[in-house]
């Protein structure tokens, strides 16, 4: 798979979805949504590679593929104008349903909202800095998760060979979760904490600014742990395997 | 327990194993003015370099000399200080096993010896610096205490429990990276000679020790979300072992399993059979550990796995025992 | 500085006594590493009957010097000298390496008054020394630790790594003292394992050598002087010995490096004892 369909994957698989979460935390935008009807779809020109966003019955839900009949299609011309679009580049694609100015309306602000991912994003608000720890978790995780789905080697490299071993991280106090579980080449991303087994590798951050500094890389993680932003627990070679990862995902999606 | 030991747990978050140790006989260093500490070369993998800060008159390096260096230790111990040694276990308890016998044990000397990267803790460093047969060697020695602590907290304890005993003793440690088992130093009940009982149950118990127990904890959880009761017992003492709590494991659940990063034979498993033949109890016993081999390189993680010493090997070992399956997870499709 | 006439005959004369008994021992127990207890004999008598602080009525005596016999299978010489001395009776010598005896060929410090340390396996015993030395040194105690090194010993690496810490250490309130006889179990040292040039290995080292005739009373007295004096290097007095001094049949011979007497042969060793100077 080349850099770009991968890329692709990655913010259609890890990113997008995460407009559920955040239509879920903002009550602005779940009232702006909240009547609508509609698929909006994101895809690329004669390919297979496409997500789709259901909104029905005040619900928002994501899905992989086309759908038979979207109501709104962004069609980017290739992976790399997909790329360009989530990274906040001007990139518009081509959008078949125009005329469903309504869904457009209101699916933008959503999009629009994911920026906060972007590194540039600094929010000053408590809340809004803990929605952007609770959307970089996900992310990541997820992110890691597809990559190894994706046959990337640098991820495979290490969940080939690995027996049933979870990654998690964690919020103190109540804090957002996920995790990264990985068993004989398989992946899959959670959110919250894995219950059936102990983490093989636990990230446990005290509080959410210290959260914040070492998942928007403004602490190395070597410093993050003199000054307490983050302990790791666990097998000691492995959480640097998985900070490697997650530097790649970060130079990936930047 | 020592009183008074000023660290708290804010500081064990960033401290290691070997680093918790080394604050602790610090702080006992700054009570009892007899505490000396030596090293052959090994002061900074150790952490017993800790001491050498607050105390460099009391801090004896050898440079990579073990045997004179438990020759100085009985020596010193001879004239009323309270030697504690440190190196690894490879060369503490083989390279020297003659003069801590000789010099130490024979002679009934008061030192203390802190052996650290035990058992495949030393992963990546390959066999020649593992150590799989301490266990069985410190054990064979008439009057040797011998101690395998679990976590940081555990090895703070014993080594402040060792320097209010009288006698040789030899605490084993990994190489300072493991994680914890208690939630802190004052969780638990720290006595030599006292099994601590993690966790009830009456189908089956696992025995372990140093650093297996916290996975014997994660599969006796995994186990029990499959409808068994999983006894699960730290032993940290090796010797004198705990006759007691085993026995009394014997009688409630019938099967126990013994895990170590040792070599299986003669060491904690074989001390836990003396104690079940004695006994002449029924019961069933599998142990867990090296099968008599020497160790490969690999990540000290990974390792545990390897041997089959992890959650994974435990729970597999504690199926086999009960004759049950247990259910898979097998979903595999990423949360959205 | 020369002993004076009547220190010297009194020395002469313990050491004469001391022969003797090592000898009466050898016979009454069946066999005894006789040779080396005798090379190191004088040596052992200026130690114990002009040097060291000791009370033989309390053996633990906490100012009291060490003493370390690393070259433990002399034990046998070391006992008998315990017992002139009167820290045990004499007569326990009567059961020596008798099942339940304290002594064996090797003097054990838990059951043996007056033994410092449990020696035996050859190239601790310095270690051990350097320990007790330091020890006192860390407590400001005045007392000195004295180590005697046998030559065959010196084979192993352990000897070495402790004379090279003795060095590092700076350990100047300890006398070591080497009994070379120049022989171990199978022959010369020089043929067995060459250990020449030895003075010179030490120096290497960073000690100071006094080199002796381990039998001339002035000679040992006069090093054991210097020693006491020596504030900057570990000091070694390397006494050449024969193996077997004072009974002329043993003289030099590997074989009597263990080794039992019958009637006519403890009676002709003391015999020859007494005919020395």
């Amino acid at each position: 798979m080349d850099r770009e369909e991968l890329r692709t994957r990655l913010f259609l698989r890890a990113a997008l979805p995460l407009t559920k979460v955040v239509r879920e935390d903002d009550k602005l935008l779940r009232l702006v949504t909240k009547n609508m009807t509609g698929v909006v779809q994101f895809e690329i020109k004669n390919a297979e590679t496409a997500a789709h966003l259901i909104f029905a019955d005040d619900a928002l839900d994501v899905k992989f593929g086309k759908h038979e009949k979207p109501t709104v299609s962004f069609v980017f011309k290739d992976y790399k104008s997909l790329n360009d679009f989530f990274t906040g580049k001007l990139a518009l694609p081509w959008i078949k349903g125009l005329y469903r100015l309504d869904i457009i309306a209101r699916t933008v602000p959503l999009l629009l909202k994911l920026k906060m991912l972007m590194p540039e994003a600094d929010p000053k608000e408590p809340e809004q800095r803990a929605l952007k720890v609770k959307l970089l978790l996900y992310m990541v995780t997820t992110a890691l998760s597809q990559l190894n789905k994706a046959g990337d080697e640098q991820m495979t490299k290490l969940t080939k060979k690995s027996p049933d071993r979870i990654y998690q991280w964690v919020v103190e106090n109540g804090g957002p979760a996920a995790y990264l579980r990985m068993k004989n080449g398989k992946t899959k991303s959670g959110r919250g904490i894995y219950t059936r087994r102990r983490p093989f590798v636990l990230m446990r951050f005290p509080n959410i600014e210290g959260a914040y500094q070492v998942l928007t890389s403004q602490a190395p993680l070597v410093d993050a742990v003199k000054q307490g932003f983050v302990v790791t627990e666990g097998a000691m070679e492995y959480s640097k395997e998985i900070g490697l990862r997650m530097q790649y995902i970060e130079e990936l999606m930047a | 327990m020592a009183k008074g030991l000023t660290w708290t747990v804010a500081d064990a978050d960033h401290m290691t194993q070997a680093e918790i140790y080394g604050e602790v006989l610090t702080q006992l260093g700054h009570q009892n003015d007899k505490i000396v500490a030596l090293t052959a070369d090994l002061a900074g993998s150790t952490k017993i370099g800790r001491f050498q800060k607050d105390f460099p008159d009391r801090f004896f390096n050898v440079g990579i000399a073990e045997m004179n260096m438990m020759g100085i230790a009985s020596g010193m111990a001879a004239t009323g200080l309270l030697p504690v040694v440190s190196t690894f276990a490879a060369f503490a308890a083989l390279r020297c096993a003659e003069h801590v016998r000789t010099d130490i044990c024979y002679q009934n000397r008061n030192v203390k010896i802190i052996a650290t990267h035990s058992g495949t803790s030393f992963g990546q460093a390959g066999t020649t610096h593992h150590c799989t047969e301490d266990l069985a060697v410190m054990r064979a020695m008439a009057g040797m205490t011998v101690i395998a602590p679990a976590d940081a907290y555990e090895t703070a304890a014993a080594v402040a429990a060792s320097l209010e005993y009288e006698g040789p003793v030899y605490i084993r440690i990994g190489r300072s990276f493991e994680a914890p088992l208690h939630k802190s130093i004052d969780d638990f009940d720290f006595e030599i000679g006292k099994a601590i009982k993690l966790r009830e149950g009456t189908d089956i118990t696992v025995i372990a020790t140093g650093r297996t127990v916290l996975g014997a904890i994660a599969a006796a959880e995994m186990a029990e979300q499959q409808g068994l009761s999983v006894r699960v017992l730290d032993l940290h003492t090796i010797k004198p072992i705990d006759t007691e709590a085993i026995m009394e494991a014997v009688m409630d659940t019938r099967r126990i399993i013994t895990v170590e990063d040792h070599n299986v034979y003669s060491g904690m498993g074989s001390a836990v059979a003396d104690v079940i033949a004695a006994s002449g109890k029924g019961c069933v016993l599998r142990k867990l550990g090296l099968q008599d081999e020497f160790s490969i390189v690999g990540y000290p993680d990974d390792l545990l796995h390897y041997y089959k010493m992890d959650e994974d090997g435990i729970a597999e070992a504690i199926q086999e025992v009960m004759k049950m399956d247990f259910e898979e997870d097998e979903d595999w499709e990423d949360e959205v | 500085m020369a002993l004076k006439p009547a220190e010297l005959k009194k020395l002469k004369e313990t050491a004469l006594r001391i022969r003797e008994e090592i000898v009466k021992v050898t016979y009454t127990c069946g066999g005894s590493h006789v040779g080396g207890a005798l090379s190191q004999t004088d040596i052992m008598v200026a130690l114990y009957y002009k040097f060291m602080k000791i009370d033989p009525k309390k053996p633990q005596l906490p100012s009291r010097d060490r003493f370390i016999l690393s070259k433990g299978h002399g034990g046998v010489g070391h006992a008998v000298i315990l017992g002139d001395l009167g820290f045990f009776d004499q007569e326990e010598l009567l059961d020596f390496n008798k099942t339940g005896s304290p002594f064996g060929m090797h003097l054990d410090t838990l059951k043996v008054k007056g033994v410092d340390a449990s020696t035996g396996s050859l190239g601790h015993g310095l270690s051990i020394a350097i320990g007790m030395a330091i020890g006192a040194r860390m407590q400001n105690k005045k007392w000195h630790t004295y180590c005697i090194l046998g030559d065959g010993e010196l084979h192993g690496g352990p000897i070495w790594e402790a004379a090279m810490s003795a060095s590092h250490f700076k350990v100047t309130n300890m006398t070591t003292i080497i009994d070379r006889n120049q022989l171990c179990i199978d022959g010369d040292t020089e043929d067995i394992m060459a250990l020449e040039p030895l003075r010179e290995k030490w120096e290497a080292f960073g000690w100071r050598v006094v080199e002796i005739d381990g039998h001339d009373f002035n000679q040992i007295c006069d090093a054991i002087d210097q020693s006491h004096k020596e504030k900057e290097k570990p000091f070694l007095i390397l006494a050449n010995t024969v193996k077997g001094k004072g009974v002329e049949f043993m003289e030099c011979g590997k074989q009597w490096h263990y080794a039992g007497l019958d009637e006519t042969m403890m009676n002709d060793a003391l015999a020859s004892i007494r005919k020395g100077k």
